[in-house]
């Protein structure tokens, strides 16, 4: 069986990758990509312990992230729809209507 | 019947607010404020009927309308007095207030703000009416201040223009009268603050309906009371207070050294001069004194210095108005020298002299000061004697009537002015015996005579030296009162004439005076006075309209001056008190003040504080604005760092 250290180093690797995304990307759908990611990360964090602990709360919380990631990207993309309209870009750069 | 007393301010007051409040038009607003102060008039005659059916032993009609302050002791009726003295003062206020407001309507036709001055100057009757009749020295204190209130309205009622240099801007006139005037005002409320607290109550005399105890009726029980003033060693009670009147007459009756206000008061409208600064409320400190007369019999009371400070007024005014060149200076002067003969009667004990001098003074220089008005009216605001010359042709009536009040003035047998001055000169040496003293006014008489001769001479005789004047002669409404002022300034004497003593029996009552007995010597000084007076009169005369009328040139100095050099020109400035008082007191403070406000102000409380705290928070915003770039990384970024110092904590916390 694999160690539960090898899934948690996992899950850190791809939470890495998903905050690396959300800082580094332009595109806001990479940007969401990334975010889910992090989200995906945590929940393999959270099955591992769920199986390490053999208690099934862990499980329990990872559905319930599914759950509000899916609510999540359904707004986020509408959002995403919303600023193409008006802006005609997803670059996170160019918008920036909020500089002080 | 005593409220009916309370009808002679109230007229006035109605008027005030009436002409303040409803009037919009110069006529309606001339007639309503005459006929206000004609209504006070009758009720003052009304009240004086009242007054002879009261009994000989209490000749004192009061009516008091509510308890103005009842604090613990300290208790103040809303109350008036009318008793003889007060009924010659309302007399005075009413009649001559009414002729004057009658003139006023013909003076002050075409102004820009006629219903302005019509509303204030009814302000000022009631004020003045408020004074003499109050019961209480808290009352009189309201008049006292109102007064001078609607004198400063007034003398600043051409707020607006700005004169030439040397003289001085109407508003600046108003303001000087009004600082002058709070010295006095101080030292007031300090000999308020003094009666109190050493007699317990403010009222003159007791007030039967809120049972208040007056304080006149026991002025010896503090004779022997003393005040410690530290290392100047301990001075009689009585003395402190009356030394305090005293400064407060020296603001309001124009005396030493408190005149200077007075000479440029004259940048008000010509009937306000008359009714305010000639006729009543510069005589406001002489009814003070004389309504307080028991304190200044009192053996340690500031009597003696009264005396000289009237003596040393009446001399220097006198003289100081001789090298005048405006029409209505010459008049300011000469009201200060005229009230110093009266605050010298009242500083010797001659209480019905001084009241004497009071009234008859009222009369002939409140026409003098209307005649001089229907001069610069004549000639178009002009006020420069040296540009006159030759008017007597060009305003025959107004001459005349200018002459009598000039005789009246001057102590020439038998015109008003003559009894009245020579009785006080008669008391400075028969009864006060001093000599020094009545040398002294007799050497005023002739000076006064002088500088009258002066400026008749000038202004009515000679040749018309400015050929852009166009005199003319002033219409009824103003002559008439004039015409009832020269008959007050040539019968005026009958007051108090020698033997009928009516003056003396009306004001028994109250002053307790004993007849004066009329000797060969008093005669002998009258005749002697009168002489010299109609010589120096006579030679003032001569001396303007014939000797050095050639050499009188528009905007030159006096011929005079080439002869006497600087002593004329210490005469003509007022013998520089004005001089002194910028140099000692009005710079620094306007330095001061220029420190405060730069300085102070503006680097310090305004840099500093308001405009530093600002400027702080503008430059801590400028650098906070800095971390909003609008860039999604950036936040991200900080939720980061965040997170890790929240995890940083708790893991190395333990």
């Amino acid at each position: 069986m694999v160690p539960a250290s090898y899934y948690i180093l996992l899950s850190g690797l791809l939470f890495t990758l998903g905050v690396v995304g959300v800082l580094t990307r332009r595109n806001a759908l990479v940007i969401f990509m990334s975010v889910e990611l992090m989200l995906n990360s945590a929940n393999l964090a959270l099955v591992t312990f769920a199986m390490t602990r053999q208690d099934v709360a862990g499980q329990i919380v990872v559905f319930f992230v599914i759950v509000v990631a899916a609510a999540e990207v359904a707004v986020g993309l509408a959002l995403l729809v919303a600023i193409f309209r008006t802006k005609h870009t997803t670059d996170v750069d160019e918008i920036r209507a909020l500089n002080g | 019947m005593d409220w009916i007393i309370w009808l002679i301010p109230a007229f006035p007051f109605l008027g005030f607010l009436l002409n303040a409040l409803v009037v919009r038009r110069e006529r309606d607003a001339g007639i309503l404020a005459s006929v206000m102060v004609g209504l006070s008039f009758i009720a003052t005659i009304v009240a004086m009927v009242l007054l002879e059916q009261a009994p000989a032993e209490a000749k004192r009609l009061t009516w008091t309308l509510w308890e103005w302050i009842a604090v613990a002791d300290f208790r103040v009726a809303f109350g008036l007095l009318f008793d003889p003295l007060t009924a010659v003062m309302a007399l005075l206020i009413t009649g001559v207030g009414g002729l004057i407001h009658i003139y006023s309507i013909g003076y002050i036709h075409g102004d820009v703000r006629p219903v302005r001055f019509f509303a204030f100057m009814n302000l000022f009757v009631f004020a003045m009416l408020m004074l003499v009749m109050a019961d209480n020295l808290l009352l009189l204190f309201l008049g006292w201040e109102g007064v001078g209130l609607c004198s400063f309205l007034l003398i600043g009622h051409y707020f607006d223009r700005r004169s030439v240099p040397p003289g001085i801007n109407p508003s600046d006139a108003a303001v000087k009268a009004f600082v002058v005037n709070r010295i006095g005002d101080a030292a007031m409320l300090a000999a308020l603050f003094a009666i109190f607290t050493n007699f317990g109550t403010l009222s003159f005399y007791d007030n039967p309906q809120l049972g208040i105890g007056g304080y006149l009726d026991q002025a010896f029980v503090v004779a022997g009371e003393t005040v410690d003033l530290g290392a100047f060693g301990r001075l009689p009670l009585i003395a402190g207070i009356t030394l305090l009147m005293l400064v407060a007459v020296a603001g309001k009756s124009a005396q030493l050294p408190l005149y200077t206000w007075l000479p440029d008061a004259m940048a008000g409208p010509t009937p306000v001069s008359a009714l305010i600064h000639a006729a009543t409320m510069v005589t406001s400190g002489v009814y003070l004194i004389v309504r307080n007369h028991t304190l200044f019999e009192q053996p340690a009371s500031a009597a003696p210095w009264v005396l000289v400070i009237g003596v040393m007024t009446a001399f220097i005014g006198a003289t100081a108005a001789v090298a005048q060149l405006d029409i209505k200076r010459v008049l300011a002067y000469s009201t200060v020298s005229q009230l110093g003969y009266m605050v010298a009667a009242v500083g010797m004990g001659a209480y019905v002299a001084g009241m004497y001098h009071l009234l008859t003074h009222g009369l002939f220089k409140a026409l003098l000061f209307l005649a001089a008005g229907s001069v610069i009216h004549g000639c178009g605001g002009q006020q420069d004697m040296r540009r006159m010359g030759g008017l007597r042709d060009s305003m025959p009536a107004t001459f005349r009537l200018y002459l009598i009040g000039a005789l009246a003035l001057s102590g020439i047998f038998p015109l008003a002015g003559f009894w009245s001055k020579d009785e006080i000169i008669a008391h400075a040496w028969f009864a006060a015996r001093s000599p020094l003293a009545a040398i002294l006014l007799i050497l005023t008489s002739a000076i006064t005579a002088f500088y009258m001769g002066r400026q008749i001479g000038m202004v009515f005789f000679g040749r018309p030296r400015d050929p852009a004047l166009h005199a003319h002669e002033s219409g009824s409404t103003m002559r008439w009162p004039m015409i009832a002022l020269a008959g007050g300034a040539i019968i005026g004497g009958l007051i108090n004439f020698p033997g009928l003593h009516w003056l003396n029996s009306y004001l028994r009552p109250v002053l307790q005076e004993p007849e004066v007995i009329y000797t060969l010597g008093m005669g002998v000084l009258a005749t002697i006075t009168t002489l010299v007076s109609a010589g120096t009169g006579y030679l003032g005369w001569k001396t303007y309209a014939r000797d050095l009328e050639p050499r009188i040139r528009i905007s030159k100095d006096d011929p005079a001056f080439r002869y006497l050099g600087d002593l004329w020109r210490g005469m003509e400035i007022g013998w520089g008190l004005d001089w002194l008082y910028q140099r000692v007191f009005v710079r620094p403070y306007r330095a001061a003040s220029i420190f405060l406000s730069q300085v102070v102000d503006r680097e310090g409380i305004d840099g500093v504080l308001v405009d530093g705290t600002a400027h702080g928070l503008t430059r801590l915003a400028r650098g906070l604005r800095l971390l909003q770039t609008g860039y999604v990384r950036t936040y991200a970024l900080m939720f980061l760092v965040g997170v890790i110092i929240v995890v940083a904590f708790f893991t190395l916390r333990g």
